[in-house]
């Protein structure tokens, strides 16, 4: 058996179910997205669904709230990664407790961590209490609105407290592989802390920052259960926008819930390609 | 999308669970054949029950009681799937018809009404026509206006009735001394009360009814929005009734900027005193969360002068159930003169029956007259002397739409 059979044959369980159930169900979505759908009497495809979602104003407003929320939340993750992945690869008295105690999110849901952000910051939760009980603020419900708020603050910050350490955990086990002698040999030479970090180890572990935080922006961009959970009415998040009109008892918007769906997974793809190259050249520069 | 794929695993998990009994896909074949004769078939077999989830004291009830009774009387596994919006299990079998699945469905029931009832009619998705098959049909009384019609919507053997549910609102008397007790009082109280109120954003299933009060205020009364789904009078209304609740917005809990999503959201506002007014459809529900300490005991329910909205809800086999035996059968405990007390008790649930009391046997008849009411649940009869008839489906629809385009943007 040649090898190239044998790499074909070894790959072909995983990408039959890639084949079936991914590209499956997205054809099947595309087609329903083109107003096919002859179960419910619709067999004559065109473009109506489409044109429903590009003339309708509440599209592009969720639109930018979805990206405001993948886009802010990816770059805060990866700057706070970096500077954990920094202080957590020195050693020093206790750092197997604190870099436990720093991964310990990656193991709690992400519905759990907005179950808690609830209890935590809503203006009936415990930081509006405790501000009312302190006289910080005369009573609770004036404590800022921190989650169903316009800016997704609250989505936010759930998304960064998650993925802080999936990043970290990434770029610190890259940093470790790399040592320090690169560092040394540019420190050595004259370069400033600084200068030896965003020069010698930054484009170094630039690879792993890279594709962590296109993991991130990816999943924040489709995600759909905390901006449920803490999002406000209006505008909603694109996944929750696309999901209200898969439920809408009118069977006729379903091709439109089913063209949202595209246009996001399309989105992603656009943003995700012009990231990568955005980071790339600067990075270079 | 996470939730639909798990709703998609969740469906392929159940459809390929093994079936070691009598696949009972072929409905017709199950009418008219003797009770005993389908009791019989559906032994040792399971129903896959979907429904709303949102409420503990309903899950219990359906899980430990009627799984219970299904269990230990006729050998029938109960597996309940919760639901957070009935539309997820219609879609399921709406995407299983496309699929060409027509007798191996993972769907065996969905508790439903409303618009969701309209669109497995319209979508053939329903198992019609069995009702005079099931012994305890004759406590139904199909008569009935509001029985025999699902929000407008002729039910045509296709469903059969479970519960019945009216609208209220509740207020703490501790903070709130006088709550408004219409809906022309609650507009003038919204303004004088800033923050203090708010509701779930349609299609939000309780926020929806709310804003169809406010719809029948505006109208000068339901009567004149009864009937089949009219443009001009649709838009004559509509205007006025967005008008008052934009003219209500900035009065609203957070200045009305944001409309909580779900009931269970307005809950957890009501239960931590963000807000002064708590309302569901399902009234009984503010006994249950005092007696659970959700709410405090100084919690009460009430209703209003001018009326509030009541309904009926159902359960549906869908077309391509492969279980119909069983789920047949499950309906028929759902009807049951035991069942539907359990349901009525305000420990359990404190739901209204939707058979006719006086059609059970003399010692269920005295179990139903012996339920001591919660005290600050709103009395079912009080509420029913003032209560408003639900819209047809298309109104519903059209409503929903518009207070998206008008209000909630």
């Amino acid at each position: 058996m040649s090898d190239r059979l044998k790499i074909a044959l070894l790959l072909a369980p995983a990408l039959s179910i890639i084949g079936v159930l991914f590209f499956g169900g997205l054809l099947i979505g595309l087609m329903r997205s083109f107003n096919y759908m002859p179960v419910i009497g619709l067999t004559e495809p065109d473009l109506s669904a489409y044109i429903a979602v590009f003339t309708s104003r509440e599209f592009y407003l969720s639109f930018l709230l979805t990206f405001h929320i993948a886009f802010t939340s990816t770059v805060i993750s990866s700057i706070l990664a970096i500077g954990s992945a920094l202080l957590l690869r020195r050693t020093f008295v206790g750092r197997s407790l604190i870099n436990f105690l720093f991964q310990l999110n990656l193991t709690v849901p992400h519905l759990v961590g907005a179950i808690g952000m609830l209890y935590l910051f809503s203006q009936s939760g415990s930081f509006a209490r405790l501000g009312a009980e302190w006289n910080l603020i005369a009573k609770p419900s004036d404590f800022p609105a921190l989650v169903f708020d316009p800016y997704a603050i609250g989505i936010i910050l759930q998304y960064i407290w998650k993925e802080v350490p999936f990043i970290g955990v990434i770029v610190l086990a890259n940093m470790q592989s790399l040592g320090e002698d690169y560092e040394s040999v540019a420190r050595s030479l004259g370069a400033s802390k600084w200068q030896a970090f965003i020069h010698v180890l930054m484009p170094l572990i630039f690879p792993g920052v890279l594709s962590a935080s296109i993991i991130v922006f990816a999943f924040t961009f489709g995600a759909y259960e905390i901006p449920a959970i803490l999002g406000a009415s209006y505008p909603k998040a694109l996944p929750v926008l696309a999901y209200q009109k898969y439920t809408d008892v009118d069977l006729a918007a379903r091709p439109e819930a089913m063209a949202m769906a595209i246009v996001i997974a399309a989105l992603s793809a656009l943003m995700i390609y012009f990231y990568v190259r955005y980071m790339r050249r600067r990075i270079r520069s | 999308m996470k939730k639909i794929l798990g709703a998609a695993l969740l469906a392929t998990s159940v459809a390929f669970t093994p079936n070691a009994f009598a696949d009972t896909a072929d409905g017709k074949s199950l009418l008219g054949q003797p009770w005993e004769k389908i009791v019989e078939t559906a032994k040792g077999g399971q129903v896959n029950w979907f429904l709303w989830g949102g409420s503990d004291d309903i899950n219990k009830y359906v899980t430990e009681y009627v799984g219970g009774i299904l269990k230990n009387d006729y050998g029938i596994t109960l597996n309940r799937v919760g639901l957070t919006d009935t539309a997820e299990a219609v879609n399921i079998v709406l995407s299983e018809k496309e699929a060409g699945v027509t007798d191996k469905g993972s769907v065996d029931m969905i508790w439903i009404n409303g618009e969701n009832f309209r669109t497995m009619k319209q979508g053939g998705l329903a198992y019609c026509g069995y009702t005079d098959t099931l012994p305890n049909n004759k406590l139904v009384n199909w008569e009935n206006p509001a029985i025999a019609n699902d929000f407008g919507v002729p039910v045509d053997d296709c469903e059969v009735p479970w519960s019945k549910a009216q609208f209220a609102f509740a207020y703490d008397t501790a903070r709130t001394e006088k709550p408004p007790k219409s809906i022309g009082e609650l507009i003038e109280w919204v303004k004088a009360n800033p923050g203090q109120f708010t509701y779930p954003a349609p299609p939000d299933f309780n926020g929806s009814v709310f804003v169809r009060h406010v719809f029948y205020h505006a109208a000068g009364g339901v009567e004149n929005l009864l009937g089949d789904f009219d443009q001009a009078k649709f838009d004559e209304v509509s205007a006025k009734a967005w008008k008052i609740l934009n003219d209500m917005e900035p009065y609203l809990w957070r200045e009305g900027k944001t409309y909580p999503t779900s009931v269970n959201a307005l809950e957890q506002l009501f239960a931590n005193s963000e807000v002064a007014l708590y309302f569901n459809y399902e009234p009984a529900g503010v006994g249950l969360n005092i007696e659970n300490g959700t709410f405090p005991a100084t919690v009460k329910g009430y209703g209003l002068s001018d009326g509030t909205i009541g309904n009926t809800n159902y359960t549906i086999i869908p077309f391509n159930s492969p279980n119909k035996a069983a789920a047949l059968v499950l309906q028929n405990v759902l009807l049951s003169g035991a069942a539907q007390y359990e349901k009525a008790k305000p420990d359990v649930w404190g739901t209204q029956p939707a058979i006719e009391i006086s059609r059970t046997a003399d010692d269920i008849k005295a179990k139903f007259a012996s339920i001591k009411k919660h005290p600050a649940v709103a009395s079912a009869e009080e509420l029913a002397k003032n209560a408003l008839p639900e819209l047809q489906a298309s109104w519903i629809s059209a409503i929903e739409k518009g207070w998206v385009a008008n209000v909630g943007q």
